[in-house]
């Protein structure tokens, strides 16, 4: 049999979205459920439970890769702030505390997208492609991996999980000691 | 002999300029009312240390209901603004709504966005966990501090539990003039999941409620549903 493959042109965001909805296996690991659509969320992605009942928020542009990393990183951080709602929503999360994951689709990354994901460990990226296939049309995710020059980097730098990154950034923010607190609080 | 209390140990009263503070954070009070349906609601923000403690916020709400107080877990992007009547806040007893909402919380910005005016710190019983609770109480501090309550979670045993919060109170009085309401503690022994600890973890859980309830320890909020 002869394969006629043609790419396609960039779909609307509908369309990307009943074919990502269409291919969450690949994408969260068999056994993955969509959690249906209950709330609000910046860029609107698309919520998922996979097999170990973990939460996978999917953010995806058809077009701007950046909007939908930083929506992405922003719902992420809506849903670690909720967490204890979204379990009173979605009962079969079945109480999990487990951290959400994050994947961001869009067509192309900006230059340094890859370095992102050495910091975060809870982050996936995948670039999409439309074909149509004998006239099927066929979404081929393409998932991305650190690069080499990105991995040594990685190596040496302490690990950090992916849910203790909100935390640690509103550590962050907290004001600093003086010398006199400071020396107050060496001890109990 | 009167017996006087350390101001540390004491809620601090509800000045009117600090009130004044809070309201001027909420420009429009008519814009909530233009979004979908609006529910007065008494809020308890929770700042939680880590997003795992939230296990005492849900049982806490489920122990709040069971007690006659209809009581729900609320995302804290809902609450949009307290409800003001007169130029004051309403707290005790003077409440538009009886339901209660509890807002999990694990990061101090989102509530300082919220404009609350009390919060529960659940604090971890280490000298790194009171000294991050002290920084946060520091980071409120600097935006109109709102009323503060105190729950150790994890110390050996109550005397434990006292020093810690002893410690934490007396540097916020001395150095932030910001008193604390001691509202208990949950011992290093009980926690999520312990089956065989459940009884003991309810009566903790339920002093604590019952403390929130006796001090009026809360905020009236309007939260917009969509």
């Amino acid at each position: 049999m002869q394969l006629n493959i043609e790419s396609v042109k960039t779909p609307d965001r509908e369309r990307l979205h009943s074919l990502l909805i269409g291919a969450t296996d690949q994408i969260a690991g068999t056994g993955a459920n969509i959690l249906e659509p209950r709330l609000r969320w910046d860029g609107q992605p698309i919520l998922l439970a996979d097999a170990n009942l973990h939460p996978v928020l999917i953010s995806f542009e058809p077009e701007h890769s950046e909007v939908a990393l930083l929506n992405g990183l922003r719902g992420i951080e809506q849903l670690h702030n909720a967490l204890p709602w979204i379990n009173q929503v979605y009962e079969s999360l079945q109480q999990q505390q487990q951290p959400p994951k994050l994947v961001v689709i869009a067509k192309e990354f900006p230059p340094g997208a890859t370095a992102v994901l050495g910091l975060c460990p809870g982050l996936s990226l995948y670039r999409y492609h439309l074909l149509t296939v004998n006239g099927e049309i066929a979404l081929w995710l393409e998932h991305l991996e650190l690069t080499p020059a990105t991995l040594p980097a990685q190596e040496s730098a302490p690990q950090k999980d992916a849910a203790a990154l909100p935390q640690q950034a509103s550590n962050d923010i907290l004001p600093p000691l003086s010398e006199a607190e400071a020396a107050y609080f060496q001890q109990l | 002999m009167v017996s006087q209390l350390n101001p540390a140990w004491q809620r601090k009263s509800a000045a009117s300029s600090r009130l004044a503070e809070i309201s001027a954070r909420f420009p429009d009070a008519t814009q909530a009312a233009t979004q979908g349906k609006n529910d007065v609601c008494r809020a308890i923000p929770f700042l939680l240390d880590t997003p795992e403690q939230h296990w005492i916020t849900d049982e806490l709400s489920h122990i709040l209901t069971e007690r006659g107080h209809p009581c729900t877990l609320c995302p804290p992007g809902e609450a949009h603004r307290i409800e003001h009547s007169s130029g004051e806040v309403q707290t005790g007893t003077t409440s538009a709504g009886n339901e209660y909402c509890l807002l999990a919380v694990p990061c101090p910005v989102t509530l300082l966005k919220s404009g609350i005016d009390h919060v529960v710190l659940l604090v971890p019983a280490s000298l790194d966990g009171i000294r991050t609770a002290y920084q946060r109480i520091k980071l409120f501090s600097q935006h109109g501090t709102p009323e503060i309550g105190i729950v150790l979670v994890g110390p050996r045993d109550q005397h434990a539990a006292w020093r810690y919060f002893r410690k934490l109170a007396v540097a916020t009085l001395r150095y932030l003039d910001v008193p604390l309401l001691n509202l208990g503690f949950l011992p290093e022994q009980i926690g999520p999941g312990q089956d065989a600890e459940a009884s003991h973890r309810h009566n903790f859980l339920a002093r604590i409620s019952e403390r929130l309830l006796h001090s009026g320890f809360y905020s009236t909020l309007t939260i917009t549903r969509p």
